[in-house]
Order: C-alpha cells, then structure tokens, then sequence
C-alpha cells in the first residue's frame, strides 16, 4: 500500500489501527501498516470498509487462530518495512521459519488463507525440506499421516491400478484373503518344510511346477489354469510405472562419452575365460530364497481357491448393480474390441477405460 | 476420506509444498505416504522418468499422471553400446509419442536414451505439442536430417536440440536453414553427431547471431578452423563449446584469430571436441583455461607433455575425460593442480594392441586418488593393476560413488602378486560406502561377489565380465545388495540356479542382462512362469532355443520387470516362452 493509495481512501478510515476478530471470538487492533500487508485484510478494508472499529472487526478465516495471528503479525511488522536488505529479511526469514512442524502446518494454512504468498511460499520450502530425503513411514509419523493404501499400493507405489475406492476394497479384500491362506498353509506344512531339504536340479523344478509330485491329475490342471488365470490378472491387475525410479543423476547432467575406443575388455570375444565350474553344494542356497512369491497360489488347495474366487466375484456382482452408467461410459470408449466382463478380478478391464477423473 | 487433523493442509497447499519437492525419489516417496498425497501428488507431477520403456505402456503413465510436462525414457540396455543387442531388437519411441501426442498437448520435454526414432515420430511431435522446448536424442537412430527439419520448421520455442551420439541419416535435406529467421530462442544445440554433408555453415551462422540465448554449443568435425572463430565471435556468451578440426599446419593468423575470439568469452566453462588437434594450437585456449571446469580431450591425441602444460592452466577443472596419452606423469600432474577434480575418465587410445603404446598404469589413478579429495567418479582403462594399488585408492577416497575399472586384457592377474582382484574390489566396496556404480574387471574368482553381497549395500549398477568360477558368485549379488538396480554380465560361468534362486530378487530390479554364460533355455522358461511380471527375453540369432541340445546355453538374456506384460514388437530373434506368440508385428 503506498501513500497514493492511502490518500485515496475516506478519511473515517484513516485510522492507525484495524480491528480483527479470530474465529475464538477474541478482538484485538493492529497497527494499519502491519495488518494491510495481508491481502485478505487489505481487501477487507478497501472493498468493503470492514475493520475500523471494534463493531466492524474483520472476521478472520476459521484456520488463524490467535496463536498463529501473532506469528503472521511479527513476519508482516518486519517485512513491511520498506529499507531492509535482502540480506536481513533472508536472514530474518532463516530464524523466523525454526518451529515444530505441527505450528509450521498451522502457519501455512493461516498464511494460505490471508493469502500472503511470501510467507506461503516460505514455510511451504521449510515444509518440502522436512519431506525431502524421509521414508513415507517418517512422514506419515510427522504428519500424523493414516497409513491406508494398501499392502500392495505401499510395496510397489507405482503399481496402483485404479482411482476407484470401491476397486481398492476389492483389491485389498483379495489380498487380505491371500494373506490368510498363507499363514494356514504355513501352519499345515510346518512339518513338511522342515524335512524338506532343498536339493532340487532344474529339472526337479521343472517337474514340481508342471505337478508331477504325485499330485493327481485334476490338480495338475487346476493349477495350470489358475497359473494361466493368474498371469492375465496379474497383468490385468497391475497398472501404472514400476520401473519410474531414481535417475542415476550424474554430475552437471554430463553423460558417457562415447570414444570410439571405449570399448575395453568386453571386444575381446573367444579369450578362454575357462572356467572351473566345481559342484556347489545346493544347501547353501537357503530354503526361503526358493521360489517363494511367485509359488503361493500354487501350493494353495485349489477347491479353497475356488471359493474365495467365488466371494470375490460376488463380491465385484454387487459393486456392479450400481454401476450401470459407469458401463456405458466404459462401453462407449470402445478401444479395445475385446468385450468388457468382469473376470476374477473385476478391475481387469475398468483399468483399460477408466479415463482420468475429473476434479 | 482420511481424517483431517487440525494441523492439517489443504489439498491446494499440499500442492504448493510438493511443488518444491522435485527429485524422482522424494516425488515417489511422498505418492506412498497415504492416499490423499498419492491423488494430490500424481496430478502434479510434471516431470516422469522411465528407465526402461518396456517396463510400463505410455497408456498406464498418462493414467496415473495426467498433467506430464517433461518425459525422459530409455530404451535398449546399456550393452547395446558394445553392439552386444542385435540391430532390431526395440526400443522404439513412436507408440509413445502417439499417446502423449493426444494426452499431453502441453508436453515440452522429450529426453531419449537409445531408442529408434522415427522421422514420423519427429514429424508428429513438431505437430502436436505446440510449446515444445526440449528435446534431447542421446544415442538414437533411425531418423534422418528430413525428421531434424520438420523439428526446426515447427517448434518456434525450441531451446534445446540435443543429438549427442546419435546415428542421423543424411537426407540432403538443409535442415538447418528451416528454423525461420523469426527464431531466436536457442539455447543448446549439440549436433557433434553429424556427418559434414549435414550442417550448413553459413545457416549456422546466422542461426547462432540471431540467438542471442545461446549458451551451448556442440559443432560437428567438419567445421575447420577458421570458421570456428567466426562462430565464437558470434556467440562470446557461450558457457560450453565443442571445438573442431584443427587443420595440420600452425599458421599465426588462424592462430591468433582463434586466440582472439577465446579470450572474448568470458562464460566459457567447458570444452571439448578437439579432433584431431594438433599440439600448436592449444595456447589458444589458454585465456579460458583457468575458468574451465569441465574439458573432454578424449579424442585429442596429444601426448603427456602438451597434456601436462595444458592441464597446469586448469586449476577449476572438475571434470575430466582424456586418453591414455596423460601417461602416469600426466595423472600426477593433474593430481597436484586441479584440487576440485570430482571426475575422470581415461581411455585406451589403442585398446587392441596388446602392448601398452602410452605409459600409463595404475600409479596414475592411486596418484588421482591421493591429490584430489573431491574425486567421486572413476572411469579408467589400463592394463595392469595390482590389490595393494585398489586397496590405497578405497583408503583415499572412501567418498567414490562410480568406480569403473577397465583392465584391457580379461583375466589378467595382480601384477605384483599374481592373485585375483578379488580383495582390491573388496577394499573398494568395504571403504565406499555410497557406491552407487561398479565395474569389475582382470581376474576375479567368486569371493570378490561374496565381499560385494557383503559391503556393496548402496550399489545400483554393477557390470561384470570375464569373472568368477560359479553360481555361486551371483547368487551373493542377487541376494546381498539391497539396491542392486542394474546388473549387467557377459562371459562368466553364471548359470541357472543362482537365476532360479534369486528369481523374486529380480522382481526388485530394473533389469539383468546377461550373455555369453551358462543359462538354459529351460531355466528361462521356468523363470518366466514363476514370475509373470518378469519379461524374459532370450536373444539369439541362431534359430529357435528349443531346436538346440537341451543342456544349450542361451546367447544372451535380458530380463526386466514389466507391469505391461510382453510386448508385442519382439523381432523373430528374441525368445519368449510363449510359443505360440503370433502377435509379432512389424514396428
């Protein structure tokens, strides 16, 4: 606000001091030059003549608080001053931002709402250096964060298929079910693992996979089809980027050179590497390394697998009678000429049509 | 809804914070913390990087991130660069561009890393983004100046054009003279790639004085001598330059030309090019000399004492690729001038001659090592090595991130000792504990992986040859480094149970690439039925995998985690275990 503007406005509101009210009730006056730096105050008192006197108090927004009032008037009363250096309010700025991080979430808010964006902006930095280099675990402790995505949302975050909530019920209800059946299967194989010693060739493995342990007939089959089965939800199942990660940041962005002479040791092609292959002992290799993730659902009873499908296709029947314009909306898209049904997992193929949702 | 805390934020200052949060890792960190920062955070998420173009389809990235303003995408593995992938193997940007071309009408940022582009895809995107800024081709091929000119004509707010070592096709196109004459927003322009038919020189003229934003500039080999200085007085504002073709003979007045137009540029900071440079005509740089901190002279065959001048002018260098010529004495040099030296690279300038042609050992880097405390990243050829060398070296510098060691001749023992490397590399991991990138090379046995699977706990890519004795030796990498990103191997006796063992391992990876070792065509397949999130290409030229013997091992393997399933563009060279896989279209 400069002189100009201030010799403009009527002189009934040529006070020294504005009167605000904080959402608790409480009243109190600040200096004019002080309050105005604010644009919501400003705007207040320039459109609609609110703030000079005690009747008038301007309402403040419900987030400052008296607390966070104080802080927002000290940053205003030292950067209102029109002859400090960069250097001091830089300085200023550095001291003023040390607080706890529940105060520095108050005065953002508060700032926010006053819209006074250099504070906006200073505690927003102060905030992104707090999440800057912390594991979503820290974060979620900070911030007092709920830890609700799902198992499979948190170890790979990329994966997420779908913006659906009642598609991530469905997925976690899977999982939850898949859990289950782990530990049973755990505590009925118990005796099993311990005597099995892991000794397998390739070939044992090979057969093991393809059921030939004894196991009869229709279960070789099953397994196979929930193999095939499981492989296209898996595909169906999975969504977005795994493979976004870390870029391996070279110095100054400064790529390899490509000399036509680094080539090194690997042009020497036919220089016998003749290596002895001496017999390694197959028990070195733990039993746990073995084929672990990926062999569950194989060594699950395949009839109990068959009833937990079954819930969940229930399950995805009655998510869907709701849901009739959402499949015209699907069905209208038409990229894909395979047919739109819900599967085993009835997020097959939402994945492919859900379009990003309007906001 | 998640329960909102009195301290919380509003979705729209959420916003705001992570605007100041843009590195790839903390922008994944916090899409994990709940489900309100994974929605608020993907619709801001401007910038994406893929590793591996096959590991995720443009559609599934458009759905999660909407609003991508800049993408960076790589394509075949890093091996492709010693011609061990087959011409047609993939990596083709088109399908890409397709999508982004109607999802992101805002995008102006491509950034590629061997991948086949097209001229149709340099058409479709000079068409469809209308504020394009950005594009860097870092070792590409498939596209033609004809591509270059449709990029030139179209995007009127281009600032950066980057072929570094790309393969272009010459289509006697002058595509340079197609950036109208109202175009002036350049500011890199990197075409060292080019052959001499393809640049213009007087074009490049005007388009550098009329672009008065310029601050980097990568000219071709062709550019002689004297137009160089045209070209440096046109644009004294450059901050990089990529100098030319020195012509044979010093004449005083091309040099004092050169000299001249030089000393005019004060922003001067990096230098590299020098083909064929002969020794007369390295004063003329001194004037810039002692602002540089980055020179590349790796294809400058001038030998240890024109080096040993030139580098004593450097005090500010940091970063430094030179060939073998610097010699040892030249290494020591350096070690007592250039105090801020972060990187060096040395490269065989003969690598085929069996004896050494420069004298250059591994007293040079342990002299690096010890003089320069700042030195984080190491690439060095050489040809003879010894443990107690390594071991100094990790005792120097335990601040190393990237450690490449090249000894030339496979197999070669410790000079001094005869033994294996195995405790050298050992002390490097023990000591270096923010390794991040290793290059094992001279003979190795299975001990030098068990101290890697030990020590190496912050490395992320690994590339090995000719070493160890067994399974036993990738099986400590796959199951001891916990960062392990990259893993690339060729002909070591690594076969199929270390792969089988591991398998969930490679789930957690971005890729492995594995050739000339003893995998089986069986152990692919069963790998790729285990783990369906896995593509498990086998790449051999000889025919059909399943034609040879059974105990056949497989020509090469390249496995990478995918959440878009097979693709569908595989040349009839790479094996899957889909048999009846018809959907081999034509790129």
């Amino acid at each position: 606000m400069s002189e100009v503007d201030m010799a403009v406005i009527k002189p009934e509101m040529m006070k020294s001091y504005i009167w605000l009210q904080t959402a608790d009730g409480s009243i109190q006056q600040v200096e004019q030059e002080v309050a105005m730096f604010c644009p919501m105050i400003c705007h207040e008192v320039i459109q609609k003549g609110m703030g000079s006197s005690k009747n008038y108090a301007i309402s403040l927004p419900q987030r400052v608080n008296p607390a966070m009032l104080s802080l927002i008037l000290d940053y205003c009363r030292f950067h209102q001053v029109p002859g400090r250096s960069n250097k001091e309010r830089k300085s200023f700025d550095e001291k003023f931002i040390r607080m706890d991080t529940k105060r520095l979430c108050e005065l953002t808010s508060a700032a926010d709402s006053l819209q006074l964006k250099p504070l906006v902006d200073l505690t927003s930095r102060a905030l992104a250096r707090i999440i800057e280099g912390k594991s979503p675990e820290e974060i979620r402790e900070i911030f007092h964060l709920p830890d609700d995505l799902t198992e499979e949302e948190k170890l790979e975050p990329l994966k997420n298929t779908t913006d659906d909530p009642r598609i991530r019920l469905l997925n976690r209800l899977y999982a939850k079910k898949r859990k289950e059946l782990k530990e049973r299967q755990k505590l009925k194989n118990i005796e099993v693992e311990e005597e099995r010693v892991d000794d397998r060739s390739v070939d044992d493995l090979l057969s093991f996979i393809n059921g030939d342990n004894g196991d009869s007939k229709g279960i070789k089959n099953s397994k196979s089809k929930k193999k095939n089965r499981r492989r296209k939800d898996q595909q169906k199942n999975t969504s977005a980027n795994e493979a976004i990660k870390n870029h391996n940041k070279e110095p100054n962005g400064l790529n390899q050179v490509c000399c036509s002479a680094e080539v090194g040791q690997t042009v020497r092609a036919g220089v016998g590497a003749t290596s002895n292959l001496h017999d390694v002992e197959d028990d070195i290799f733990d039993n746990k390394n073995e084929l672990d993730d990926g062999d569950i659902d194989d060594e699950i009873d395949p009839a109990l697998k068959e009833k937990i499908d079954r819930e969940v296709e229930d399950f995805a029947r009655r998510l869907n009678s709701d849901w009739p314009e959402r499949m015209q909306e699907i069905l209208s898209f038409g990229h894909e000429r395979k047919p739109v049904h819900f599967s085993l997992n009835g997020n097959g193929s939402l994945r492919r049509y859900a379009n990003s949702e309007q906001r | 809804m998640p329960k909102r805390l009195a301290s919380s934020l509003s979705d729209e200052v959420l916003e705001h914070v992570f605007s100041f949060i843009q590195s790839e890792k903390d922008r994944n960190v916090v899409s994990a913390v709940c489900k309100s920062w994974y929605e608020i955070e993907r619709w801001c998420r401007r910038k994406i990087f893929v590793g591996n173009c096959y590991a995720v389809s443009p559609e599934m990235v458009i759905r999660r991130f909407p609003q991508v303003r800049s993408i960076e995408l790589k394509g075949k593995p890093h091996f492709a660069d010693f011609n061990l992938v087959p011409d047609g193997w993939g990596g083709y940007v088109l399908p890409w561009i397709t999508e982004m071309a109607g999802a992101y009408p805002w995008l102006d940022e491509i950034r590629l890393k061997r991948m086949v582009v097209t001229d149709e895809s340099l058409e479709l995107i000079a068409k469809s983004f209308k504020d394009f800024k950005v594009l860097v081709l870092a070792s590409c091929e498939g596209f033609s100046t004809d591509g270059l000119a449709a990029i030139a004509a179209s995007c009127k707010n281009l600032r950066e054009l980057d072929l570094r070592e790309s393969e272009v096709d010459d289509s006697s196109v002058h595509w340079l003279s197609h950036f109208p004459e109202t175009y002036t927003s350049m500011v890199s322009l990197n075409i060292s790639c080019l052959g001499s038919g393809e640049v213009s020189f007087s074009a490049l003229e005007r388009l550098v004085s009329r672009c008065p934003n310029l601050r980097s500039l990568k000219l071709n080999r062709a550019v002689p001598l004297d137009k160089t200085a045209n070209i440096l007085r046109l644009a004294p504002q450059l901050v990089e330059f990529s100098a030319c073709t020195y012509s044979a003979e010093l004449r005083s007045d091309v040099f004092s030309n050169l000299a001249g137009a030089f000393s005019n540029c004060k922003e001067l900071r990096s230098l590299s090019g020098f083909w064929d440079v002969v020794p007369d005509y390295l004063p003329a740089i001194y004037s810039v000399c002692s602002r540089l901190t980055s020179l590349n002279l790796s294809y400058a065959t001038i030998l240890s004492p024109d080096l040993i001048k030139l580098v004593s002018h450097c005090p500010s260098l940091q970063r430094l690729l030179v060939l073998d010529y610097i010699e040892d004495s030249g290494l020591e040099a350096l070690a007592s001038n250039c105090k801020d030296l972060q990187e060096l690279r040395v490269f065989p300038s003969d690598p085929f001659d069996a004896e050494p042609n420069a004298s250059l050992t591994e007293q040079g880097l342990v002299a690096v090592s010890l003089g320069c405390p700042k030195l984080q990243s190491v690439l060095y050829f050489c040809r003879r090595m010894s443990n107690a060398a390594l071991v100094t070296i990790a005792q120097n510098r335990p601040n190393l991130n990237r450690f490449r060691l090249c000894i030339i001749e496979p197999n070669t023992a410790d000079y001094l000792t005869g033994e294996p490397f195995d405790v050298g590399f050992g002390a490097i991991v023990e000591h270096c504990k923010d390794l991040i990138r290793l290059s094992l090379s001279g003979l190795l046995t299975d001990c030098v992986f068990e101290y890697i699977g030990k020590y190496a706990k912050k490395l992320e890519m690994l590339s090995v040859a000719f070493a160890g004795d067994s399974d036993l030796g990738l099986h400590h990498v796959l199951s001891g480094c916990e960062s392990l990103r990259k893993l690339e191997i060729r002909d070591c006796p690594f076969g199929d149970k270390a792969l089988l063992t591991n398998a969930a391992k490679l789930e957690t990876m971005q890729s492995l690439w594995m050739s000339s070792c003893s995998v089986s065509f069986e152990a692919c397949k069963l790998l790729s039925q285990k783990m369906p999130r896995l593509n498990v290409e086998v790449i051999d030229e000889r025919g059909p995998p399943d034609s040879r013997p059974e105990n056949c091992t497989v020509d090469k393997l390249y496995i990478y985690r995918s959440v878009a399933g097979p693709r569908f563009d595989m040349p009839p060279f790479v094996w899957t275990k889909d048999e009846d896989l018809a959907l081999r279209l034509s790129p």
